[in-house]
């Protein structure tokens, strides 16, 4: 965790006792964590486990049955816009407007979030990620590493204490990996709090301060990477997943979580 | 804790609109086979005007448009931008849900508008329809009304049905059959029975009302009772539309 973040500090994403269910099948059980600003904080989890409905309920996407979220001290529930205007979401798929320009794309988000972007400043954020040529250009004209380096750009528009990452690296080469990377850290180093999900077990370990393992829609582990492999390499299950000798974070998560395929 | 701004729900309409506006103007195609298929019925329809009398032939051709545009446009493009998760970015920002439907639906008001006063500019012009000053101002008004059950229609389908596919062949079937049945239902051809629950129908009641109101002095007491049941079929539309409506298609 970053040396901004003293003990006492609060947490900019605090999540209490939250329980969601879809009819009678409870998706999240009694999850609780916090993030803190200068973190990248990581919610790991099987498919199925709880980590996009836990996501969700914190974006505002779904209404949990239980539990308190707070975003930069405003209660979801209660102050809805209020939080979300602290918050900048980049969704698994991209999904923006494929009639509009990236242009449009852009001022149209910093509209939505009050802020005010004339053409050279649209030209200036488009530069900043490599991309002032395809500011007439449309989404799909993009390559995949392309459209989240806009996606991000748009999520962060508005400078937000908390930044959400829903899967954000799948699909990306290792390049655009690494840069996405960098600017995840670029965000934690000026005091945001990010919280990632994540399949990468990799990534995981080396972006993220914090880990929460979620399965069956209950945090089974907390800590951070290095804690976690240190706590749990004696463990039977987590021996037996080792494959080259090294205990590393997937073997640990595959040791608390399972050797099962989940849907 | 830090005073956090929210921007104006107008700032944000404004926003959302002018992308809803760019993006109807960027499907140019679509928008031409909305508004040119009652064109072409009513240019078509140019030698029957005698026979139908103008009303019938303005109003059929306005309740053509407003069909096309409730069911052919309106919602195959909510079905299609809920399926690429359109609304989920749009909601995860400090945004009421209000403003997204609300900048939807003033698009496809102006589209209904915009239709409507074609119809009434081809009708003047090519089949040489003349209206009162009121019949032109009670048709705009009562082509909102009709507007709202064919809106409220394609809501409550975009509602109950969640893959954009299944969406489009449905709003394609209910249009052909919308279309057909009533047209032919109206002309006395598919027989008595059908013919008055055509007379009934959203069609039929849509068609009779903006009739009437082209010609405000020939309204009478069976007009009233399809103005109310255009009422009633809207609202019954709407409040399934809205009840039923999920922002993911999931």
């Amino acid at each position: 965790m970053n040396e901004q973040l003293s003990a006492d500090a609060s947490p900019i994403l605090d999540v209490q006792h939250l329980n969601v269910s879809y009819g009678a099948f409870q998706a999240v059980r009694e999850v609780s964590f916090s993030v803190y600003g200068g973190e990248i904080f990581g919610l790991l989890g099987p498919n199925g486990a709880g980590k996009t409905s836990t996501l969700s309920a914190v974006e505002g996407l779904l209404k949990p049955d239980t539990g308190t979220i707070t975003v930069a001290g405003y209660d979801t529930r209660q102050k809805p816009l209020h939080a979300r205007a602290n918050m900048g979401v980049q969704l698994q798929a991209t999904s923006f407007q494929p009639e509009l320009t990236i242009a449009e794309i852009i001022r149209l988000f910093a509209s939505i979030y009050g802020v005010n972007l004339d053409e050279a400043s649209v030209k200036e954020k488009l530069a900043a990620i490599n991309l002032e040529a395809a500011a007439g250009k449309k989404i799909a004209e993009l390559s995949g590493g392309q459209q989240q380096r806009v996606s991000l750009i748009i999520s962060t528009i508005h400078n937000p204490q908390l930044v959400l990452l829903d899967e954000p690296t799948t699909g990306l080469d290792p390049q655009s990996r690494r840069q996405l990377w960098e600017r995840m850290e670029h965000f934690r180093n000026n005091g945001h709090a990010v919280l990632l999900t994540t399949h990468s077990m990799e990534e995981a370990e080396a972006v993220c301060d914090r880990i929460a393992i979620i399965d069956h829609g209950r945090i089974i582990a907390i800590d951070t990477p290095e804690a976690l492999i240190d706590k749990h390499r004696h463990d039977p299950e987590v021996q037996k997943a080792v494959r080259k000798g090294k205990v590393t974070l997937e073997d640990v998560f595959i040791g608390l979580t399972g050797t099962a395929v989940r849907s | 804790m830090l005073e956090t701004s929210i921007p104006k729900n107008s700032t944000v309409l404004a926003a959302l609109l002018r992308a809803d506006f760019t993006i109807l103007w960027r499907n140019r195609r679509s928008l031409r086979l909305v508004l040119l298929l009652p064109l072409i019925i009513l240019f078509s329809w140019k030698g029957l005007v005698d026979k139908l009398g103008g009303v019938f032939v303005l109003s059929s051709c306005i309740t053509i448009g407003l069909t096309s545009i409730g069911l052919m446009g309106y919602t195959n493009s909510i079905a299609r931008d809920r399926d690429r998760g359109i609304f989920q970015r749009l909601r995860v920002g400090p945004v009421s849900a209000w403003t997204i439907m609300t900048s939807r639906l003033l698009v496809q008001v102006a589209m209904i508008l915009l239709m409507t006063i074609l119809i009434f500019i081809g009708g003047y012009f090519v089949d040489h329809i003349q209206l009162s000053p009121a019949g032109y101002v009670a048709g705009l008004l009562l082509a909102m009304l009709g507007g709202a059950v064919y809106l409220g229609m394609g809501q409550a389908i975009v509602g109950r049905i969640k893959n954009p596919d299944t969406v489009n062949s449905t709003t394609r079937l209910v249009y052909f059959v919308f279309i057909m049945i009533g047209m032919f239902g109206e002309f006395g051809m598919l027989g008595e029975i059908l013919g008055k629950i055509v007379v009934w129908s959203p069609y039929g009641v849509v068609r009779r009302v903006l009739a009437s109101s082209l010609a405000p002095a020939t309204w009478t007491m069976e007009n009233t009772y399809a103005l109310l049941a255009s009422v009633g079929y809207a609202a019954v539309f709407i409040v399934l539309g809205v009840k039923w409506f999920k922002w993911e298609s999931k």
